[in-house]
């Protein structure tokens, strides 16, 4: 460890960089990110008069398309930090669409919320008794889950929903939750939004989008955020779980019991995804079940995991990502994801300043040259061609997987099966 | 420091806690903000019913084997595949038919399956086969040239074969009326469309509801939205989606729906519901869905495509043995689209509807396949 006086004589013999070259805190960063991109969406929807950029509608439009991707993400988080990949959990949530139906119908939408969890993490259950115990490669098991899911599912249907909501495919009516709003801020904030005052507006709407109209599970599901973080970073059994997935035979050799570590793990990653199913059935909006609503949702979320490089808040980065564009694609189309190239735009130039106060050419170049192919896009198209905007968030993702690929860091032992010498 | 954090966080928490208050579903605001269409005039009411009675000559045919190939979702879609088989069902009632095989198809099969199925029933010995949807385009193709002596039905798309019977509709003229309903109901004049996917047939959809509602109301505002894009039929299956769609178009000031997006048109009446707007149904009477029933007061009529009407005419003509006499499509003239108005929320427009209807049938208007943007 260099004292201070050594790192100042250092940095004098070079160019000096405005910032130190580390890290800000994770928090810092969160909330630079945020102002940085609320920022330019403001700056976008005052130049495109778009003000449906961050109208509340929208924003809670990205919070319930969000969610159900989010929790599937979440619950690939927690396998695959304890070493196992869960690429089961599109099956997973499709068993929990199904059990939060079957229960939801009968008991309200809280039995939903336990059976469709409970139901997800009976296909955990399975995937961590062939994963770990029988050392099937994950990636097959995961591709079995899928299937099995689908078809125990049709088959539990045409068995169960069909004399009541005579349709194999359905499920009759599921009570759904209510929707609540923090008042009298709700309110205040949709005054504010009315005035369309360029920045304050925008910040109104973007805020009263996640503090009106939510339901007690899309609540509960976004603290399960810090709340797996908290348990997986913070805690004696999530430092061993994680341990499962980055060393086993050190975790093995220090006392830690690997695989029951990865059952737990497993478990609750089906038990998480099977909770996203019940998301697409008793959330407002939602309409029950249905044979095969959950479209790809599962690997959706597993590739908002990776885009958030295994951690919690980037994954809940990359799953409101794909809410927002999917909100905006959805709501109002071509014009509205149009205007996102602009603002991509905006954060592009912003990047290309920061490092290059930090003397990272080859970064600050990189962002400036995408702003420039945004730009010129930007410029010489009025609108998205309408076969390109429903991919709109898969584009996104895509294009941040490719620049950020070089720093992500998936657990070491991800994937490899473990089996203990004892 | 990170203690102190986290005790401030706990009032934060609190106060955001104690201020939740349950949202009123009743609470609807800024439902039409717009002014009422200024509307056209309705056209004159039609002569008195010149109702084409068509001969109805008993037929029977108690050993005829049909095969019935749905599209995804099969028997119980609540849309058109069930349309097919209350088409086959009448076939069993009025035809005395017996021995008939429905197969369906299974989300992202592959098209090969699609030709195995079809192969499969005419190899067991089914004919006719009816196969419903356009997906099976390219099976049937490919199937009706190895068995050349099976009469093939194909719904929704057409195959230049002698033994294929294309069953199409007339889409725009069955929305022509969604349309003017539409119209006529909406207090802020702006009107909005959700389709499945993006595909010509959708669009057939969307043209003739445009052309209904601008006929009614040449200055009306109308929202158009595809759920997903040719190749991708997750829109015709995704409530969710159709929901928030559904959800912008009334942000945008929309108050009255309609769709053509199959099992997603659930999701959509429950987002109109929620935002005090109005939906029309398709293809099938909606309004009379089970599975719509917590949304049917809403629901204020349905633009009819009578898939069962095709598929009994397309059997009888089987077995009288004369497929040729089968109308090249299934329009007003033949009854094979027209509208519902179960509920009585529309009962008021029915001699407008007849009036328009009667212009179409006699070909003085005339209603294109094409949307206009």
């Amino acid at each position: 460890m260099s004292t201070p006086t050594e790192v100042n004589v250092l940095n004098k013999a070079r160019r000096r960089p405005l910032f130190a070259d580390t890290q800000p805190a994770p928090w810092v960063r969160g909330v630079s990110w945020a102002v940085l991109v609320i920022t330019a969406l403001a700056i976008t929807s005052y130049v495109t008069e778009l003000p449906q950029l961050t109208s509340s509608g929208t924003m809670q439009s990205a919070i319930r398309l969000a969610l159900p991707i989010m929790l599937a993400g979440l619950g690939g988080l927690w396998a695959e930090r304890a070493g196992v990949v869960n690429i089961g959990l599109e099956g997973m949530m499709i068993l929990g669409t199904w059990g939060a139906a079957w229960a939801g119908y009968q008991w309200g939408p809280w039995a939903g919320v336990i059976a469709g969890a409970a139901f997800g993490a009976l296909g955990g259950l399975l995937h961590a008794l062939a994963t770990v115990t029988f050392g099937v490669n994950h990636i097959v098991s995961g591709v079995a889950i899928n299937l099995l899911g689908a078809g125990v599912t049709k088959y539990l249907s045409t068995l169960i929903f069909e004399p009541v909501s005579r349709n194999p495919r359905e499920s009759p009516t599921v009570p759904k939750f209510d929707t609540y709003s923090s008042q009298p801020f709700g309110r205040w904030l949709g005054e504010l939004e009315e005035t369309q005052r360029f920045g304050i507006s925008d910040v109104a709407g973007v805020l009263r989008g996640m503090i009106t109209g939510l339901s007690p599970l899309t609540m509960l599901s976004i603290l399960l955020v810090p709340l797996s973080f908290y348990l997986l970073w913070r805690t004696a059994f999530g430092l061993r779980l994680r341990s499962c997935g980055e060393n086993p035979r050190a975790a093995d050799s220090l006392g830690v019991q690997v695989n029951r570590y990865k059952y737990i793990a497993v478990i609750i990653s089906g038990a998480l995804a099977g909770l996203g199913g019940a998301a697409l059935v008793v959330n407002p909006g939602q309409t029950g079940y249905l044979e095969g609503q959950t479209g790809g949702r599962g690997f959706i979320g597993l590739a908002a995991m990776i885009f958030g490089n295994w951690r919690p808040g980037g994954m809940l980065t990359g799953s409101l990502l794909f809410g927002y564009t999917d909100a905006l694609q959805l709501r109002q189309g071509p014009s509205t994801v149009h205007a996102l190239l602009y603002a991509a735009l905006l954060v592009l130039v912003v990047l290309a300043i920061y490092e290059a106060l930090r003397l990272r050419w080859m970064f600050a170049a990189l962002c400036m040259g995408g702003a420039a192919v945004f730009l010129l896009l930007y410029a010489l198209t009025d609108e998205l061609p309408e076969q390109l905007t429903p991919y709109t968030p898969h584009l996104v993702t895509l294009v941040v997987l490719a620049l950020s690929s070089q720093r992500l860091r998936p657990p070491a032992a991800s994937g490899q099966n473990y089996r203990s010498d004892a | 420091m990170r203690r102190l954090r986290g005790l401030l966080a706990i009032p934060l928490l609190l106060l955001s806690l104690t201020a939740c208050v349950k949202d009123d579903p009743n609470a609807i605001s800024r439902i039409g903000k717009g002014a009422a269409c200024t509307r056209n005039s309705p056209p004159a009411a039609p002569p008195s019913s010149s109702s084409t009675t068509t001969s109805a000559e008993p037929v029977s045919a108690p050993n005829m084997r049909v095969g019935l190939a749905y599209d995804i979702g099969g028997r119980g879609d609540t849309s058109f595949n069930d349309l097919a088989a209350a088409g086959i069902d009448r076939a069993k009632a009025e035809l005395g038919v017996t021995d008939v095989r429905e197969l369906s198809a299974a989300a992202g099969e592959s098209p090969s399956a699609q030709v195995a199925r079809l192969r499969g029933m005419a190899l067991e010995g089914f004919n006719p086969i009816v196969a419903v949807g356009f997906a099976y385009t390219d099976g049937i193709k490919q199937v009706s040239k190895e068995f050349p002596n099976v009469k093939f039905g194909l719904v929704d798309s057409v195959v230049e074969a002698p033994n294929v019977s294309s069953l199409i509709f007339a889409e725009e003229q069955g929305s022509f009326f969604a349309g003017v309903m539409a119209a006529y109901k909406s207090r802020s004049c702006h009107v909005g469309f959700i389709g499945g996917v993006d595909i010509p047939l959708i669009h057939k959809f969307e043209a003739g509801f445009v052309q209904g509602a601008k006929a009614v109301a040449p200055g009306i505002q109308i929202e158009r939205k595809y759920l997903s894009p040719a190749g991708d039929t997750r829109g015709f299956n995704d409530p969710g989606k159709g929901n928030e769609a559904t959800r912008g178009q009334i942000d945008a000031g929309a108050d009255v729906i309609y769709h053509g997006a199959g099992a997603s048109a659930k999701g959509i009446f429950d987002a109109a519901k929620a935002g005090g707007a109005l939906g029309i149904g398709c293809d099938a009477d909606q309004y009379q869905q089970p599975t719509l029933a917590g949304v049917k007061d809403i629901i204020i009529g349905s633009a009819l495509k009578k898939v069962d009407v095709a598929v009994f005419d397309f059997i009888r003509a089987v077995a009288l043995g004369k497929t040729a006499d089968l109308p090249k499509v299934f329009d007003l003239r033949n009854d094979g689209v027209g509208y519902s108005a179960s509920g009585g929320k529309i009962n008021d427009m029915i001699p407008v509807l007849e009036a328009y209807k009667a212009q179409i049938v006699s070909g003085k208007l005339t209603v294109s396949q094409q949307p206009t943007r």
